[in-house]
């Protein structure tokens, strides 16, 4: 027990100087920041743009209001800010792979899926954080939400799971890597379709593509059952209160796999040059 | 000529080594094609058309956006930061070639293979699942073809420009994030700019980025009459003598005082 409580510690104050070095590597390149600065805000005030647009030119979409597309899409852009600061590196996990990168992380006494996500921890993901935060709060006044702490506790749950969805997802297309031995740069198409998975209510696309969504790539949990079910929008596979919950759940258990399968292709690993 | 035509085979051969790449790339674009097509075809449940163009051209729009993007992707500007940063630009000089001549046909090299790679497979599995992305008037399509031809030289030219920032800026992870979503969202490849507010679409019309995506799709749906579009063209033209006068210009100057780092 103290040994845990110890390691843990240990865990903790590695964290600090690893986001402490993190904010000492953006500051490299001035340009780099002023880029990212302009460009992921522009992102999402872009998309959301779109939204204002196509829900102007057609009314509805599936269903869903304005205010409620809102919502949807600060959730969305919320999770995926998340899991850009915490789980991006899973997009490069196959240039890791072919360069032999992971051998310094296995010679640590550390867990290497740790060392690999928050030595790389990517402050700039806050940059997606703040649209993503502004969109939501605009979508919470047009739906005139009361904001109880129930809401927010249910809010955060959701939240916590929803990155865990995402990051989950981007260990195991990562994880092909392994297996494979070429390094896959989905991350562009990874976040497309998770762009038009999460930011528009799933209903819309076909049953066995909802199927997929909700069962094989829980992708719909990340977003569009919680909030449907939090703004009692649609009725879906699940209603209620626990909704949130269940996404928390989905988020853990997809965890779970992606670090076997990681730990499973970190056996196959054999470094670079042989 | 030979020695670019040479680059240009290597790069196709390049392209085609990682089989799981090629099914990958497949597989990720068919699923981003076929949720659009869902996408329109829910907006369009309720209405016939919207903005002059009904749900069949859109989903006609969608299968040839997804085709276009493919013969769209430029690699030149990531080509140009890598060499920078790891020093290599130096040696790319010293060859008996100009480097932005290698590096398009490099590119020229990736879209050849990428053609049957991407673009068949897409094509074909958009028409069966979605439909059969029929031309809307036969007789437009030289004019379809060249303003094809015209877009992919203003991408890329676009993304060379881009590029030559690396040469003073170093690192422009961020600006090319900038540039991929400025060019996704303004030149009408998710959405056709038509469905906005009139005011922003006018000044949109200005910029060159709808002439990437949106005028040789509108074309192909038969958007607009004859005389429209070859105004569209005109502009379109303009804007490649404009960004190619450019692009001679801040070559020369960016090429003068490059920086080599760990040489």
């Amino acid at each position: 027990m103290k040994k845990g409580f110890k390691e843990l510690c240990h865990y903790m104050d590695v964290t600090g100087q690893c986001i402490k070095m993190a904010f000492m590597t953006i500051i490299e390149y001035p340009s780099s920041i002023a880029g990212w600065l302009i460009s992921n805000p522009l992102q999402f005030i872009m998309g959301f743009a779109i939204i204002k647009f196509v829900v102007e030119s057609f009314g509805e979409i599936n269903g869903w209001n304005y205010g409620q597309l809102a919502f949807l899409y600060g959730i969305s852009v919320i999770s995926h800010a998340l899991s850009m600061i915490f789980f991006v590196q899973g997009w490069f996990m196959g240039y890791y792979v072919i360069y032999g990168d992971f051998d310094q992380y296995l010679t640590r006494p550390l867990g290497v899926l740790y060392q690999f996500f928050f030595t790389n921890i990517n402050i700039f993901g806050i940059t997606d954080l703040i649209p993503g935060i502004i969109v939501f709060i605009y979508g919470c006044a047009k739906c005139q939400l009361a904001i109880t702490p129930l809401f927010l506790i249910q809010v955060i749950i959701m939240l916590v799971g929803a990155t865990l969805i995402r990051g989950g997802i981007y260990i195991l297309i990562g994880s092909t890597s392994f297996h494979t031995r070429s390094a896959v740069d989905f991350g562009q198409y990874t976040q497309e379709i998770m762009d038009k998975t999460t930011m528009y209510p799933i209903s819309m696309y076909p049953e066995s593509m909802q199927f997929i969504l909700t069962y094989l790539i829980p992708v719909g949990w990340v977003s569009f059952y919680p909030v449907s079910a939090l703004l009692g929008v649609e009725n879906t596979v699940l209603n209620g209160l626990a909704v949130p919950f269940v996404t928390l759940a989905v988020g853990l258990v997809v965890m779970i796999l992606a670090g076997a399968y990681f730990t499973s292709g970190l056996k196959k690993y054999e470094s670079a040059g042989n | 000529m030979k020695k670019y035509m040479y680059i240009l085979k290597t790069q196709i051969i390049k392209t085609m080594t990682y089989e799981f790449n090629v099914y990958g790339n497949i597989i990720m674009q068919t699923i981003i094609m076929i949720t659009s097509a869902y996408f329109w075809k829910a907006l369009y449940r309720k209405q016939e058309t919207v903005g002059g163009v009904d749900a069949d051209s859109m989903l006609t729009y969608i299968i040839i956006s997804s085709l276009l993007s493919v013969l769209l992707i430029t690699n030149v500007e990531k080509r140009i930061e890598q060499s920078v940063i790891k020093g290599t630009v130096a040696t790319d000089m010293m060859r008996p070639i100009n480097i932005f001549g290698g590096y398009f046909a490099e590119d020229i090299g990736s879209i050849i293979a990428l053609f049957f790679q991407n673009m068949v497979p897409i094509f074909i599995i958009g028409s069966l699942f979605i439909k059969v992305p029929k031309m809307a008037d036969i007789s437009a399509l030289p004019l379809f073809i060249i303003s094809v031809v015209e877009s992919f030289l203003i991408n890329w030219l676009i993304a060379a420009l881009f590029g030559m920032i690396a040469f003073t800026a170093i690192n422009i992870d961020a600006l090319i994030q900038v540039k991929k979503h400025l060019l996704r969202l303004l030149s009408g490849s998710i959405i056709p700019i038509w469905f906005f507010p009139e005011k922003v679409a006018n000044v949109l019309e200005a910029l060159p980025f709808v002439y990437i995506y949106q005028l040789p799709l509108s074309i192909y749906i038969g958007k607009g009459d004859r005389a429209e579009q070859l105004r569209g063209m005109g502009i379109q033209f303009v804007w490649l003598v404009i960004l190619a006068a450019l692009f001679l210009y801040v070559q020369k100057r960016a090429t003068r005082k490059v920086m080599v780092q760990g040489g």
